[in-house]
Order: structure tokens, then C-alpha cells, then sequence
């Protein structure tokens, strides 16, 4: 019952049905286990499953597809569909944007709601955003350039509606003045010496000392970029 | 994804799939798609082998295939026998777009288990999605023959791409209930972006949100 067994699986991933329409689209009678019976090579013992994701509650949640930049190639490469979700830790409130690919459950996207990142329109699908993120999706700090698809424009708004929310959130977490809040504090804020940055967030002072803690430049990036594609 | 710079776990299991079929049926293909979650167009042939390490994540804990991506194509066939060595479960690949690849399985199957005897195997049948298939559903018996699990798939939408490793991951540890979980997703750390970072990651936004989407099929994004 192979089927069964990981519909199972989909049932906490995904809260809409997508994932198991697709699933149940097609029925094959391949599902059968016609395999003969094989002496199991290890025994392993039942795991407690860690998400990471336990002291956090999920603010927003939809089905999406993820494409991350090929610099080398200049060009989108698919990284996977799934549930894209927005979490935010229960004590830290810090937000966080989590990505799996779905069935297989392992991590397409995961970075901080970060004050740096907006939303930019795709120039050929108006059910997509773009942005750059440095992403901890395998473990390792990666400068990524993503674009996310939705199945409609309305989902790709309600998307983008949920992460300025949860930037703005951010923002104000970590000090960060968001451009959008601009006009309504902006008395109160006069005598702060701020720098107004194009990428449409205000750096407060001294927030210029911090540095991407990787450190990765161009080349470094570049260079990754080659590596992952020999891989 | 399948985090090659990871370190293993201690006592994290792992296991040599070992992967065949005729060149161009989509070995190559199939595998990056776990890889990286890229779907890959261009045709180029394997030459000998690539290894590749493949991470799961399960409910009795992390398992590893490696991948043996093998070459299809005779003249790139390299050391053949000396690939399958030591193989402890396999995939067999065939396009069901084209009959010769499903004619070929037998040849393949046959090489195969002459180095390896009685290991898990599983039947692929390679690009279901594409409408003018050759070799139907029906059509394919041979796997019913030799015992081995048999899937259609397709590397380009997905269609069951998880259940050649899930197939094979409860045989080889003997749990038939065996499922992925999810992997633990752990805190990102802190990034902070300087306005200079952030002026070239503005550049590099519109040049790249000016280059189209591979493919803008809505394959069931909404429910």
C-alpha cells in the first residue's frame, strides 16, 4: 500500500489539497508492490521527527513554485514546489520565509523576513516575485537570487500582502525604519541620523558596521555558483 | 536539497544505487531533479559515472543513497561491471516515448545482476507526461517477470518522482510503512546587507526578474 502510506506524509505538509489531488490523479495499478522479498541490509530504530520549526507559529502558508538564478548561465533553474510558508518564533518574533519541497519534505528556501528584501515584479509572469536572499537552505549561507510562482495573481498578492506584513514586522524588531511607515513617524524620527537607501529601507546609523557575516563576495558567489553546477 | 558540503552523521546509513537504462532516457535528468530541484533540458551524454550523494530524511532517521549515474550510451559505457560492484539496490530507466529504450531493459537487467545478485530494483518508466508515448502502461510486463517494482514516472512534472527512493529505502531497511519526514530546518542566521550590497543585489534583481520562467504551466499551484 504505497499509496496510502504517503498520502500520509502529505497530510501535515500541505493544508490545501493540491498535493494530494495530484496524488490521487493518477491511481496506477503500478502502485502494487510487485518486488520480490529482500533481507532488509540495516535496522534502524524509530526517530522522534525534529522539523526545526516547533517554537514557531506559521503566519501564512501557500503552495508555490521556487526558482533560483543561474548566474553562470543567466538563467532561472526550477528549485522545487511546495508549501512556502511565513514563520515567526514564539519568543524572538523573529519571521522567517521556509520553503519544502513537497513529498520528499526537504528544504528549497530559508532565510529571514529581512529588512533588505523587497518583492520585485518578473517582467513576463504577473504570478511571480523576485528577490535576493541569503539563504540557509543547505545548511550554508548562500547569496541566491529566487523567483517564486503562484497558481494565480490573487494568490501572488495575498503573498506579497503577508511577507510586507511580516517585513515590516522586522523592520521595526530590528530597529530597521520600513519606507512604507516613513511619512507617519516622521517628526518623531527628525532628529535621528538616518540614510535614506534606494533599496527602499533607512538604515539606522551604525547599522553600516554590520556586514553580511559570510563575508562571500562577487567572486566567492560566482565561484559557488560554478561548483554547484559541476556538482 | 542534497546538501553535498553537509557533513554526515555518524551512523547515518547509506546505501550505492546504482542507476542504468539506455542514453537519453533521463538517468542524468532524474537525479539533478532531486539534486537541486532543477529540470534540465539539454542532452548531455554521461561519460562513465557520476556519484552523487542523496539525502533523505525519514521516520527512522537520515539515510543516504549514493547515486551512480551511468552512462547510457554504449560508447561512453566505460567500466560498466565495475560500477554495479558492491551496488545495493538499483534503478532501471526507460523512455516510455521510445520502444528500443523499454526493448533494451532485459540486456540491462541481465548485466546488472550478474555482479549483483537479489538486490532491490526498480523499473522506471521515464516521461509519462509526454502525450505521444510509445510504450503503454499495459505494454510494460517485464518487471512482473523478475520481481521488480515497477513506476511510471516523469522527471519533467514530478509524477512520482519521490517513490523509486522511498520504494527502495523500505526495502532496504525492511520497514514497508517507512515515510519522509521533514528535514529539520534550522534557524537562519543573522544577515545583515551594507547599502553597497544591496545597490548590486537591486542590479542583479532586474536583470534577472528580465529573464523568462522556464515553463508557466499552472500544474495545480492552486487548489
Amino acid at each position: 500500500m504505497a499509496g496510502g502510506e504517503s498520502g500520509k506524509v502529505e497530510d501535515h505538509a500541505s493544508t490545501t489539497s493540491a498535493a494530494a489531488a495530484e496524488e490521487e490523479e493518477r491511481t496506477p495499478e503500478e502502485e502494487e508492490d510487485t518486488g520480490a522479498n529482500f533481507a532488509p541490509l540495516v535496522k534502524l530504530e524509530e526517530v522522534a521527527v525534529s522539523t526545526g520549526e516547533e517554537a514557531e507559529n506559521t503566519l501564512f502558508e501557500i503552495k508555490a513554485k521556487l526558482y533560483r538564478f543561474d548566474k553562470s548561465r543567466s538563467e532561472w533553474k526550477e528549485r522545487g514546489v511546495g508549501q512556502v510558508k511565513l514563520l515567526e518564533h514564539k519568543e524572538t518574533k523573529k519571521i522567517r520565509l521556509l520553503m519544502r519541497q513537497q513529498r520528499t519534505l526537504k528544504i528549497c528556501a530559508n532565510h529571514g523576513v529581512s529588512p533588505s528584501i523587497t518583492l520585485q515584479e518578473h517582467a513576463g509572469s504577473d504570478k511571480s516575485w523576485v528577490w535576493h536572499a541569503i539563504d540557509f537552505a543547505d545548511g550554508e549561507q548562500k547569496d541566491e537570487l529566487f523567483a517564486m510562482r503562484f497558481g494565480s495573481v490573487e494568490s501572488a498578492e495575498k503573498f506579497k500582502n503577508a511577507f510586507e506584513e511580516a517585513r515590516s514586522t522586522m523592520c521595526e524588531l530590528l530597529g530597521v525604519k520600513a519606507e512604507n511607515q516613513e511619512q507617519e513617524d516622521e517628526n518623531e524620527e527628525e532628529d535621528k541620523e538616518e540614510e535614506e537607501v534606494e533599496g527602499g529601507f533607512t538604515v539606522v546609523k551604525g547599522m553600516e558596521k554590520l556586514k553580511v557575516e559570510d563575508g562571500k563576495d562577487a567572486k566567492d558567489a560566482e565561484e559557488a555558483a560554478k561548483q554547484q553546477e559541476t556538482v | 536539497m542534497a546538501l553535498p558540503g553537509q557533513q554526515v552523521p555518524e551512523n547515518c546509513p547509506s546505501f550505492k544505487l546504482i542507476i542504468v537504462g539506455d542514453g537519453g532516457t533521463g538517468k542524468t535528468t532524474f537525479v539533478k531533479r532531486h539534486l537541486t530541484g532543477e529540470f534540465e533540458k539539454r542532452y548531455e551524454p554521461t561519460i562513465g559515472v557520476e556519484v552523487h550523494p542523496l539525502d533523505f530524511f525519514t521516520n527512522r532517521g537520515q539515510i543516504r543513497f549514493y547515486c551512480w549515474d551511468t552512462a547510457g550510451q554504449e560508447k561512453f559505457g566505460g567500466l560498466r561491471d565495475g560500477y554495479y560492484i558492491h551496488g545495493n539496490c538499483a534503478i532501471i530507466m526507460f523512455d516510455v516515448t521510445s520502444r528500443l529504450t523499454y526493448k533494451n531493459v532485459p540486456t540491462w537487467h541481465r548485466d546488472l545482476c550478474r555482479v549483483c545478485e537479489n538486490i532491490p530494483i526498480v523499473l522506471c518508466g521515464n516521461k509519462v507526461d509526454v502525450k505521444n508515448r510509445q510504450v503503454k502502461a499495459k505494454q510494460v510486463t517485464f518487471h512482473r517477470k523478475k520481481n521488480l517494482q515497477y513506476y511510471e514516472i516523469s522527471a519533467k512534472s514530478n509524477y512520482n518522482f519521490e517513490k523509486p527512493f522511498l520504494y527502495l529505502a523500505r526495502k532496504l531497511t525492511g520497514d514497508p510503512n517507512l515515510h519522509f519526514v521533514e528535514s529539520p530546518a534550522l534557524a537562519p542566521p543573522e544577515v545583515t546587507i551594507d547599502i553597497e550590497q544591496q545597490n548590486k543585489y537591486e542590479a542583479e534583481i532586474a536583470a534577472a526578474a528580465a529573464q523568462p520562467l522556464p515553463d508557466d504551466e499552472d500544474e495545480l499551484l492552486d487548489s
